[in-house]
């Protein structure tokens, strides 16, 4: 446990931008709301305002969410080719750590250690955000966007989304983190082609479409597995939000991802390319 | 007691490129031992599989351990400088000291920190902005403090100049050595090392050429420089190599009766360099 987290904080040193990413949106943020027009006018009742807030609080959560995906993605792509570019890598294979250690530290760090920060750093620009709006606009927001349900809600939302997409995207980032510890080079180039020349093949040769069903599911039908999302469905359970305050548990559809099937079969498949992954380190050294 | 590294029919291939074939070598613990060879004659292939580092074929023990399979607790016993300073760029050195502190049971951290303090590097500096020298003083200092049974060096110092070079040499002999510990140097500059080796292993194409101590190599070799009239009937007791400096002949001999040898001439026990010159390059030179 003591090597894994100086493994951890190896990664917080060499990837800086971790930290730096959210705390630069998090300054241009609060700066907005600082300088920005505020117009709370259109808010004519105290539940009209809170479903505001708590829907500005999950706007603002997914907007870190969704730079943090695109950055962890990129780390999960260069976290096992940086130190074979630089040789490096003959210093951390000196030390006593194992290639699983390295590779799970790894894993861990883009799965859970970036998600988190970006989840901490956006807690801090809500509540930054919030104190500045409410002296602005002399506490009408105060109590809505301090309101600790609503905070409260958005935080269990946040770790329903890390848990559940740790678990749905693991086949995505042991691809990622497989190209990483084989590529010699143009990592970003080996992400993608393999997949691409098997779509073409299947496309123009096989007639079939299996490769493209099976990656574009994994890649945009998350929602799908972890949300109640069907038109139905929220016509009959949201289309009274004047009257009652909007609530995340209505969408969260916990029992439905973690009885599909899909989710499973990701999983194993995932697991099987962080064992490739490992396997690669092994026999990969400098570039 | 057992080697410390006992190779038997140490191969690796790459491709079709053969970097070791069937080298055999044993190494006893309290020895510093250079690997010598020139450019591409395996010497890193070798470290290499020595280290854990790459697969190979056949039998390679290093501290009772099969290298490939056990890298993790090898290198708790062991520790290495490849070739040159390969600390990355963002590390500060510093968080160098803290992290090899915390992972590596062996290190003292007081012996890492007394080194650099000797040096003019500040703990707050990242490697990006130390010279390649003072790099590759960091990498000695976090190497030295730990306290491990096997050191392997390649080309350790690679890119010092002749000062530094010479204080890493000395802290080695007198700071870090001692009987329960073995080196295995490679370097190409053969004179600088060869007063403090007790071994060498002379290695070409994949294949270990001499293997032996330095007294072995002073009852084993001999050197005789002779003049014109002398080279003939030198000449017929077969030297392995013969070399012209100055219009005498120096001739090389192996196992040869020295009593004879001294007749033709002034007679002395070949250096290291000379005789892997001699080794290496056969016939005539």
């Amino acid at each position: 446990m003591k090597t894994y987290s100086w493994l951890i904080r190896r990664e917080l040193w060499e990837f800086r931008a971790t930290w730096i990413i959210p705390a630069a949106i998090g300054v241009v943020m609060v700066v907005a709301t600082l300088f920005g027009r505020v117009d709370v006018s259109a808010f004519d009742s105290p539940l009209a305002t809170m479903n505001m807030g708590s829907m500005f609080l999950v706007a603002l959560a997914a907007l870190f969410y969704t730079v943090m995906s695109i950055y962890s993605a990129w780390y999960l792509m260069d976290c096992l080719y940086n130190d074979r570019r630089d040789r490096s890598i003959l210093f951390w294979k000196s030390l006593p750590v194992s290639d699983t250690q390295t590779v799970l530290s790894k894993l861990v760090m883009g799965l859970v250690v970036i998600p988190l920060v970006f989840l901490i750093a956006s807690d801090l620009t809500s509540l930054l955000m919030a104190f500045v709006l409410s002296v602005r606009a002399r506490a009408v927001f105060a109590g809505v966007l301090w309101h600790p349900g609503t905070w409260f809600q958005v935080q269990v939302l946040w770790l329903y989304v890390l848990v559940t997409t740790a678990i749905w995207y693991l086949p995505v980032a042991g691809w990622l983190m497989m190209v990483s510890a084989w590529a010699k080079r143009a990592v970003m180039l080996w992400t993608v082609l393999p997949l691409l020349v098997v779509y073409l093949i299947e496309t123009f040769f096989l007639h079939t479409h299996v490769v493209h069903d099976v990656i574009g599911r994994r890649l945009a039908g998350y929602a799908a597995v972890a949300y109640h999302g069907n038109e139905q469905w929220i016509s009959q359970n949201l289309s009274d939000t004047s009257t009652s305050p909007v609530s995340v548990w209505r969408f969260v559809d916990v029992s439905g991802f973690f009885s599909s099937l899909e989710v499973w079969t990701g999983l194993v498949v995932g697991i099987a390319m962080i064992i490739a992954a490992i396997q690669l380190r092994l026999r990969r050294s400098e570039i | 007691m057992p080697a410390l590294i006992e190779a038997k029919d140490l191969t690796k291939r790459y491709g079709s490129h053969v970097a070791l074939d069937r080298a055999n070598l044993s190494i006893e613990a309290g020895k510093i031992v250079g690997l010598i060879g020139p450019n591409g004659a395996g010497k890193t292939s070798a470290l290499r599989a020595i280290l854990g580092l790459t697969s190979y074929e056949g039998q390679l023990t290093v501290l009772g351990r099969e290298p490939f399979k056990e890298r993790t607790s090898l290198m708790g016993d062991a520790c290495f400088i490849a070739d040159v300073a390969v600390l990355p760029n963002w590390l500060r050195v510093d968080h160098a000291i803290d992290f090899v502190a915390g992972v590596h049971p062996r290190f003292r951290r007081e012996r890492a920190v007394q080194f650099l303090a000797r040096t003019q590097i500040a703990g707050n500096r990242k490697m990006r902005e130390l010279s390649k020298g003072m790099k590759t003083q960091v990498h000695l200092a976090l190497t030295m403090a730990i306290d491990a049974k096997l050191l392997v060096l390649d080309e350790p110092t690679l890119g010092l100049d002749i000062l530094a070079r010479r204080a890493f040499y000395d802290a080695l002999v007198n700071d870090y050595m001692d009987e329960t510990r073995t080196i295995v140097i490679t370097t190409h500059q053969v004179e600088e090392v060869e007063n403090l080796l007790t071994d060498v292993i002379f290695i070409d194409k994949g294949r270990i050429v001499l293997d032996a101590s330095l007294e072995d190599i002073s009852t084993r070799f001999a050197a005789v420089t002779v003049t014109a009239e002398n080279g003939p009937a030198a000449r017929a007791e077969k030297p392995f190599y013969e070399r012209h400096i100055l219009g005498k002949s120096v001739l090389y001999f192996e196992n040869a009766d020295p009593a004879k040898l001294s007749a033709f001439g002034e007679l002395h026990t070949p250096s290291v360099s000379d005789l892997f010159v001699a080794k290496l390059s056969g016939g005539v030179a």
